[in-house]
């Protein structure tokens, strides 16, 4: 590539500017060299101390002879003979039109010469020894590279670039634009590049470019017809006639994600529907025009594969989700999110068409059809559901979780946010139902949770449960978490970040009851936690445990740290952020020869000074991740020795 | 060989030519003017020089002859003749450019391809003289990316294949 910077004329590089307005004629100074010193004053004549003398026939001479008197379709039928690699790298790097124009030839146009082969065995074995002449020279376009455009590089020269780049080695399989630069960016000229020159894509993935159109997608679908995955969003200019060419043309579409086009509409999913016989994935969200009609075509065929299904911020209707519930027979994983005009008819309509036999994951957040009658439909219609997630629906209640948790007999992981009527009398009975197959219960900001006295009915533990996480339940206390440990006695994993009520009356027969050995606790912004339960922690389940996350307990000290080192041999993500921990404990951690702590944070902690900095520096010997954010007690100068001395470990400071 | 019209090419600097039809419609651009009955007087061709018009009918009448039967010529003894035809005009890249010119104007697919491989394997082969003449020596913004975005291309390509 050293040909490329042959020249020694100095077009931009001179102080004066250049000598003559059209810089190709500066090739007449290409004899001249360093040596000769030349001064060149803005548009004036030049005085030349140069041993050459030149006369204007020699430069009409040389301005005749240059390539660019050839118009377009001339130098297209040149470049359309050039080998791939180099030669070709090089034209395109000449100046955008020639650019453009390689960008634009198609892979059917191009004539590859018989006699170009052997030249790029020569070429290859030159190089490498180890490559034997057995080395076919045409180098098969799999399609295995992938580029990613983001911001201000996403232009349609790179675009150009990338694609006649990529299709000398190898092809282009994944393209990923993220955004567009200001001035000059990704327009349909561009796809036309990529469509032209990169047949093997497979995934095309176009965020926030708004000068994409239909034309340049349809390049795309004609060019590109391996294409499998597509997702667009916030491309306001793109219509339905592109949606309608891409699923006629690429028959192996799988995937498909459309994301905030405001000029997508029910047309477009008709033709998916109609067309895309192998599309197991489509996700549409905010997509105003966008309505039953569309949905229904789209998943009422006969054919039709899908398995996941998203619909997020649509203006759907119960017609919508009934034809979910008839059609769906092969989906297994179903989000819906923020449908405005789905009423709980939708929803019961939907657990009763029997459709969702293999339903195996639902997800359904800000839905006010959500309610008890829906979900007790659902349980009936989806025999086989794994995992349920229900995340702001204001209309679910403890009869609602009672009588789905009757029904799914298949359920394992359930989880509930921001469901505000859920009491703990729901919980329990999900416990008691599920006893055999539940394998993880979340329960997250739930306002509803009181910390009431049920009395002790006698309920059976619910054997399965290894995964329990209350978080930020404010009014969950020690009573109900007393409840709750005599009904989970196999967890492993315990979370019950931000239960300021819990105390370590209430924590401790939950380390008691638990058998097998708890690996994973996290009990951080539980406030009235003291250094006995956690010592308890350490001595109860130190043999297995390896995750603690006590951030935020700010009645933790010491002591606790003490019972960790002594006990805990398998810990190796430890978190004491705002505790109230000193380098004494810091000391003892380090002392713990059997200790092997990969993550360890203190942020926060400000009795921590610099006589920690030693024990660290011993811990740091297996720490690869170190937090020690607002130690006011550690001087800058100190954070950066440490930063040195443990060059493995990433320290946040 | 049945007596075939003659037809009149009328050169840019008004030279003019008078070649066998046979030999005139191996240009399609002519062809179609004689078919649409434009070539009672002489054909106009104002792109094209008499000294390019020459060399385009010196090659179209040796084409032509050589598919007849009776001066039937071996393929690669035409090959050669193409070869030393257009060799000669890889001294002089003005005529060179002018015949792709006049092979398009006048669509000439086989002179078209002869003339386009040419320059296209000098490219590949750098044997063109004044190489650096075609790289824009401003490198202006705009060209250092696409030299840095195809060097990298190029680069990634080599590793691939050298490391």
């Amino acid at each position: 590539m050293s040909r490329l910077f042959e020249f020694t004329g100095d077009g931009d590089f001179c102080p004066g500017g250049s000598l003559y307005p059209n810089p190709k004629e500066t090739s007449v100074f290409l004899s001249l060299g360093r040596h000769v010193d030349v001064y060149f004053p803005t548009r004036k004549r030049s005085r030349v101390s140069a041993p050459f003398v030149f006369s204007g026939d020699q430069l009409k001479q040389k301005k005749q002879a240059s390539i660019d008197v050839l118009p377009d379709e001339c130098l297209f039928e040149i470049f359309r003979r050039l080998p791939a690699g180099q030669e070709r790298s090089a034209c395109a790097c000449v100046s955008k039109r020639w650019l453009l124009l390689m960008s634009n030839i198609r892979g059917d146009e191009l004539c590859c010469n018989k006699a170009t082969l052997p030249l790029k065995l020569e070429d290859l074995s030159g190089q490498n020894e180890e490559v034997s002449g057995a080395e076919p020279a045409a180098i098969k376009d799999d399609g295995y590279l992938s580029r990613v455009l983001e911001g201000k590089k996403a232009t349609d020269v790179r675009l150009a670039a990338i694609a006649v780049g990529t299709s000398s080695h190898g092809g282009l399989g994944k393209l990923l634009i993220r955004g567009n630069n200001s001035i000059r960016g990704v327009t349909d000229l561009g796809l036309r590049a990529v469509a032209r020159g990169c047949p093997s894509l497979k995934v095309l993935s176009i965020w926030n470019v708004s000068s994409v159109g239909d034309e340049g997608l349809i390049e795309i679908a004609n060019g590109c017809r391996q294409l499998e995955k597509l997702e667009l969003r916030h491309c306001n200019a793109v219509s339905d006639k592109a949606l309608i060419f891409l699923a006629k043309s690429c028959p192996n579409l799988t995937d498909i994600s459309i994301d905030s086009c405001s000029t997508i509409q029910n047309e477009g999913l008709k033709a998916i529907g109609h067309s895309c016989r192998n599309l197991k994935s489509i996700s549409i969200n905010n997509c105003p025009h966008v309505g039953d009609q569309g949905i229904a075509s789209l998943l009422s065929n006969a054919s039709c594969v899908l398995t996941k299904v998203k619909l997020q911020t649509l203006h759907v209707t119960d017609l919508s989700l009934a034809v979910i519930g008839h059609y769906g027979k092969a989906v297994t994983d179903l989000i819906l999110a923020n449908l405005q005009n789905v009423s709980e008819r939708g929803f019961w309509v939907m657990g009763k068409g029997h459709g969702l036999q293999k339903l195996r994951s639902f997800a359904v957040t800000s839905c006010q059809g959500m309610t008890d009658l829906g979900l007790e439909a659902l349980g009936k219609g989806c025999p086989n559901l794994k995992q349920l997630r229900v995340h702001k629906c204001a209309f679910l209640s403890d009869s609602g979780l009672d009588s789905f948790a009757k029904t799914a007999l298949s359920l394992e992981r359930l989880q509930l946010e921001e469901c505000h009527q859920i009491t703990q009398y729901g919980l329990f009975t999900v416990l008691a139902n599920c006893a055999v197959k539940l394998k993880s219960l979340t329960l997250v900001h739930c306002l509803g949770m009181k910390d009431l006295n049920m009395g002790s009915p006698m309920l059976s533990p619910c054997k399965s449960l290894r995964s329990l996480s209350i978080r930020h339940c404010p009014g969950f206390g020690d009573v109900s978490l007393v409840m709750l440990a005599k009904l989970c006695p196999n967890l492993q994993h315990v979370d019950l970040s931000g239960l300021q009520r819990v105390t370590d009356a209430g924590f401790m027969p939950l380390l008691e009851n638990c058998d097998g050995g708890l690996v994973k606790i996290n009990i951080s912004g539980c406030t009235n936690l003291t250094d006995k339960a956690v010592s308890a922690i350490a001595e109860m389940h130190g043999w297995t445990l390896e995750v603690l996350n006590l951030e935020g307990c700010l009645k933790v000290g010491n002591t606790s740290l003490v019972a960790i080192a002594e006990n805990c041999p398998l810990l190796n993500d430890l978190d004491v952020s705002l505790c109230a921990v000193t380098d004494f404990g810091i000391a003892a951690l380090a002392h713990a020869d059997q200790l092997n702590l990969q993550i360890l944070s203190i942020s926060g902690c400000t009795q921590i000074s610099e006589k920690c900095l030693p024990a660290l520096r011993k811990l740091g010997q297996s720490l690869v991740g170190l937090n020690l954010q607002h130690c006011s007690g550690i001087s800058k100068k100190s954070v950066d020795l440490l930063v040195e001395h443990l060059w493995r470990c990433d320290i946040l400071h | 060989m049945a007596s075939s019209r003659k037809i009149t090419l009328r050169s840019s600097d008004g030279e003019s030519f008078e070649v066998e039809e046979a030999v005139a419609v191996e240009s399609q651009t002519i062809k179609h003017m004689i078919e649409d009955d434009c070539a009672d007087n002489a054909i106009p061709l104002p792109n094209v020089t008499s000294k390019i018009l020459a060399k385009v009918i010196e090659y179209c009448k040796k084409h032509v002859d050589a598919s007849k039967a009776e001066d039937r010529v071996n393929d690669e003894d035409l090959k050669a003749w193409d070869a030393a035809f257009i060799k000669v005009d890889q001294v002089d890249q003005a005529t060179l450019f002018d015949l792709i010119l006049a092979a398009n104007y006048l669509n000439i697919k086989s002179l078209l391809d002869l003339t386009c491989q040419t320059v296209a394997d000098m490219i590949k082969g750098n044997l063109f003289p004044v190489r650096n003449e075609w790289l824009n020596f401003t490198f202006s913004i705009a060209n250092r990316e696409l030299v840095l975005v195809c060097l990298t291309e190029w680069v990634a390509h080599r590793r691939l294949f050298c490391s």
